[in-house]
């Protein structure tokens, strides 16, 4: 807890000092990412399930929360919880699916992809609400009550920057507490062997489920903000593109840390603007870094600079 | 002591009036341009890219242009954005923000121009943008929007091209039946509703499918086709998925008969064996063009001197928009309004010019591009037949 | 109408034997390396390019071509075994992230080679063959039987020569196997090396057909995974069957409901088929 108020108070300082728009808005996409990376983290860093659906859990939460603003007229906040129950029913569904026939990792892996790719098709082709390929337009923007100024839209960068970094920390310390509590206990247990846990007595389907849906909420969380930050929404979002750059910022940040996903999430956002590269090489150093990673860093950035400890 | 101090004074005197001199008569105009240099929709960036460099390099190397008493050079700062929305929301700021760039060439992308869209909207009236994207023409024209033109032809419309060509088709050969194919994106599904009243208006009979982008075999989708017996067979509009379409369709005795509003002659010519018809929309030809225009030619022979490769005939005709042209159509703009910072002056004139490049170029009351094109015919064995069209 | 439909079941099968020989490759990795090798969509695109490349611009006869981008397929294996796979034997995560990692690097060296404009190679046979309204292209028909012929061979070669029954016994107790005097590593590199070959030689039949993109590779992965776990992980000749069922479910399903949403067919199939049989629709023996 104590690394992570260190590295959080000079990021909320931040703007007094640097003015520049473009620095800004290069950390609003790292915190924004960064929250879809941390929730990643939960199910395959805490829980140890590879999951390719976070991509489309991200998507749902920007179609839904647009759409419900749409059709009733409800606040930003409002929407995202109808976004929220739509995740959470998704998500036990498919979880249901996959560990109540007890598929294993790699299965697991394909089938959520496979249901990835299926919302992603369903955002494409029900042009009728989703608009299709075309994306959606997304001119609203949330609000938020603050005392003194009463109900503010959020529009300019600076109150982005900040909206984007309370919304991170408080997933932070979401995350913080959750695997230090005895679920997250439970959930470090079946990443470190399945079957002893299962022998133990920890009912593995019900905390597998629990670590998938909890996950995909947060994507949905990150999906959300991001959409109405760029003020456009298309079915992209849910590609398995997405899922991929999500799993790279965990690996380089440092899998099973806390703070890992924020700094894989925050050199894999600006390394293409300190350094120009054209898109075929940015990818292929995407690639090497994460090679580079899994062979020589298994553990990451953040896992550079701690020593090795007794799993929690 | 006297001598040395009268000839310091009078070398002083001529060191200010030279140093006076060059400072006054010099400047430099910030050219930003947004395209996807690189990445998968690399081809609808590509020319506009390669062309503005060439056309910058050549003014600033005859010594700029003037206006006033000024003589300017061109800065070219050019952005890829990968075809990715948010890298352009970031790159778009530095443009306005960072480098204070009062033109801006871009997007072509539809996808990329509607994200960047309300954040360039707050300047307008700071900055000229000239983009081709297709989606451009639902903003552009209208109050408040005047800081956007598209830089291509609208295919609807009195003067649009799509009219022209099934004018033409009609023409040539009075088709009853048009089965029309198109990606499942934004471009297929505006080409599907732009294209089928146009056709309904002229009595033709039309069928319209949607295919998944990076599809390789369409044998269900032309079996489906081949149902309906269309005369012709209207497929868009990337060349990646036309090359694959148009040899099917052929070999699987679908149709033998293509008309095309997007995409190049290239698989028409390679497939010129099994082709009965083959009629397709360019803005140049450009094989045929070098030939007989010098201004082409140049363009060609300075393209390979600059990049120091083959010149890219396919794709060439996408310099029709925000490219080679559009940078001297720019500083005649400057040049006839006498100004690089009256936005609004320069706008104007640039609206009610007429400019003959490699293209003749002007602009509707909408602030669309309006510009000459080919029409290519293929027959069987790959005779072709070349129309110029002034709308 | 039925003839249509007809048409459809042929062009199904004969795509899906292209769907099948990756399949194939998917199928015996896992077996005896324990890990997805999802870059095997790669290694078809560098045998896809490779043989356009020796076709078109070398002007080498298509049948030496092929052989030519084979053998680059199968060195590039190598190369990636001994600098890769070989630290990721058994380790499922982690051979899939390195293998998706392998994928940029190299979709992004073809880019930068080749750029995304899409390569198409002089028609090697030209004509197609009719019966009635159903018109099936020559070249299709070929690809198809030499397809067919090397998974055959594959499958002969496994359970007759003596180098595929230890291959099999190594996939069933691989400790006995070493026991027994296999050269593990070596039989684990070999399979590597032999399913990338299989992957470039799927290529090079793909060149012959279709217009080559340097993302040709990812499509062709998903296909042969979903066709893998749809004859059951590890089945050998099921990965053909597998294969064939997903291309006539997508071709079919095509005919009938919105061409847009074809990947999606083969996306229910599967996991319908994997909520009732886990195992797939073959598996449970390897």
């Amino acid at each position: 807890m104590k690394s992570l108020l260190l590295l959080l108070i000079p990021l909320y300082v931040l703007p007094l000092v640097v003015h520049s728009d473009v620095v800004l808005t290069i950390l609003i996409f790292t915190f924004l990412l960064g929250i879809l990376a941390v929730g990643f983290n939960i199910v395959f860093g805490g829980a140890g399930q590879l999951t390719m659906f976070h991509a489309a859990a991200f998507g749902i939460g920007s179609y839904v929360t647009f759409l419900s603003m749409l059709r009733f007229g409800i606040p930003f906040w409002l929407g995202y919880c109808v976004a929220v129950v739509i995740v959470v029913l998704v998500s036990i569904v498919i979880g249901w699916i996959c560990f109540k026939f007890r598929l294993k990792e790699f299965y697991f892996a394909v089938v959520t992809l496979a249901f990835a790719e299926l919302c992603r098709l369903v955002a494409l082709n029900w042009t009728s609400v989703t608009n299709g390929t075309l994306g959606m337009l997304v001119l609203e923007k949330p609000t938020i009550w603050l005392p003194g100024s009463g109900i503010v839209r959020i529009e300019q960068t600076t109150s982005w920057y900040f909206l984007s970094l309370v919304a991170l920390s408080a997933i932070l310390v979401f995350s913080v507490l959750l695997m230090r509590s005895w679920i997250g206990r439970n959930f470090s247990a079946i990443r470190l062997n399945e079957d002893l846990a299962q022998t133990l007595g920890i009912d593995t389907f019900r905390y597998k489920l629990l670590a998938f849906t909890i996950s995909n909420v947060i994507a949905s969380f990150a999906g959300a903000l991001y959409g109405f930050y760029t003020g456009y929404i298309e079915p992209a979002y849910l590609a398995v593109t997405q899922s991929l750059d999500a799993i790279a910022m965990v690996l380089l940040g440092g899998v099973s840390t806390i703070m890992g996903p924020v700094v894989g999430a925050l050199v894999l956002t600006s390394l293409p603007h300190l350094i120009e590269l054209p898109a075929e090489m940015r990818v292929a150093v995407y690639g090497m870094i994460l090679i580079l990673v899994i062979l020589l860093m298994p553990r990451g950035v953040v896992g550079l600079f701690r020593r090795p400890r007794h799993a929690a | 002591m006297k001598h040395c101090l009268r000839a310091c004074f009078a070398g002083a005197l001529l060191t200010a009036a030279v140093v006076d001199v060059a400072s006054a008569q010099t400047g430099t105009v910030k050219l930003g341009q947004i395209e996807a240099q690189t990445g998968p929709n690399a081809i609808y960036g590509y020319m506009s890219s390669q062309g503005v460099p060439i056309a910058v390099d050549e003014i600033n190397k005859a010594g700029g242009f003037k206006v006033g008493d000024t003589t300017y050079k061109l800065d070219l700062i050019a952005l890829d954005t990968r075809g990715d929305p948010k890298e352009a929301t970031i790159q778009i700021k530095k443009l306005l923000e960072q480098d204070k760039a009062k033109f801006v060439f871009g997007p072509f992308l539809s996808n990329v121009f509607v994200t960047i869209f309300p954040y360039a909207k707050q300047f307008n009236g700071k900055f000229l943008m000239l983009g081709g994207g297709t989606r451009i023409h639902e903003f552009v024209g209208q109050p408040g929007n005047e800081f956007v033109i598209r830089s291509w032809n609208w295919d609807a419309g009195p003067r649009g091209f799509g009219e022209r060509m099934v004018d033409y088709l009609i023409k040539t050969a009075h088709p009853k039946k048009v089965a029309m194919l198109f990606q499942n994106d934004s471009g297929g599904k505006i080409l599907g509703d732009i294209y089928e009243p146009i056709f309904k208006a002229r009595g033709i009979e039309t069928m319209t499918e949607y295919f998944e982008p990076g599809t390789k075999d369409f044998s269900p989708v032309l079996a489906k086709i081949g149902e309906f017996r269309p005369d012709y067979l209207f497929p868009g509009y990337s060349d990646a998925a036309l090359y694959d379409i148009v040899r099917q369709s052929i070999e699987g005795n679908y149709s033998k008969k293509f008309f095309l509003v997007r995409g190049s002659t290239g698989p028409g010519l390679k497939n010129k064996d099994g082709i009965e018809d083959y009629i397709v929309y360019v803005p140049k030809d450009f094989e045929e063009a070098e030939k007989s225009d010098p201004k082409v030619k140049h363009f060609v022979d300075a393209y390979k001197a600059f990049y120091k490769r083959d010149f890219p005939y396919d794709q060439a005709p996408l310099c029709s928009s925000s490219c080679y042209d559009h940078v001297y159509m720019l500083v005649a703009a400057m040049q006839k309004a006498g100004s690089v910072d009256d936005v609004e002056k320069i706008r104007k004139t640039l609206l009610s010019m007429t400019y003959e490049g490699m293209w003749k170029i002007s602009f509707d009351d909408h602030s669309e591009q309006v510009f000459n094109f080919d029409i290519v015919h293929l027959r069987k064995g790959g005779v072709k037949e070349v129309s110029h069209v002034e709308p | 109408m039925t003839q249509v439909v007809v048409g459809q079941i042929l062009n199904g099968i004969i795509l899906g034997s292209l769907y099948g020989i990756i399949a194939l490759g998917v199928t015996m990795t896992f077996g005896i390396t324990g890990i997805v090798n999802f870059a095997l969509g790669q290694f078809m695109m560098i045998g896809a390019y490779a043989t356009w490349y020796f076709t078109d611009l070398v002007m080498l006869p298509f049948p030496v071509s092929v052989v030519f981008a084979v053998a680059i397929a199968a060195v590039a294996g190598l190369v990636a075994d001994q600098a890769l796979f070989r630290f990721t034997r058994n380790n499922l995560v982690n051979g899939l992230l390195v293998s998706i990692g392998l994928i940029s690097v190299m979709e992004s060296a073809a880019l930068l080679l080749f750029t995304t404009t899409p390569k198409n190679m002089d028609v090697v046979i030209a004509g197609s063959w009719s019966l009635g309204a159903i018109t099936l292209p020559r070249m299709k028909v070929v690809a198809f039987l030499l397809l067919v012929a090397v998974i055959g061979l594959t499958w002969l070669g496994l359970s007759r020569a003596w180098l595929g029954r230890a291959t099999r016994a190594y996939a069933q107790n691989p400790e006995a196997a070493m026991l027994m005097g296999v050269p593990t590593k070596a039989l684990q590199t070999g399979v590597v090396v032999y399913s990338c070959a299989l992957a470039g030689f799927g290529g090079a039949l793909y060149a012959s057909l279709f217009s080559l993109e340097p993302s040709l590779g990812a499509l062709f992965i998903l296909k042969g995974v979903e066709g893998a776990i749809l004859a059951g992980v590890g089945n050998l000749l099921g990965a053909l069957a597998g294969g064939a069922i997903l291309g006539v479910t997508e071709s079919v399903g095509s005919l009938y409901l919105p061409t847009s949403f074809r990947d999606a067919y083969g996306l229910v199939f599967l996991v319908a088929i994997l909520l009732f049989r886990p195992a797939g629709l073959f598996g449970g023996r390897k």
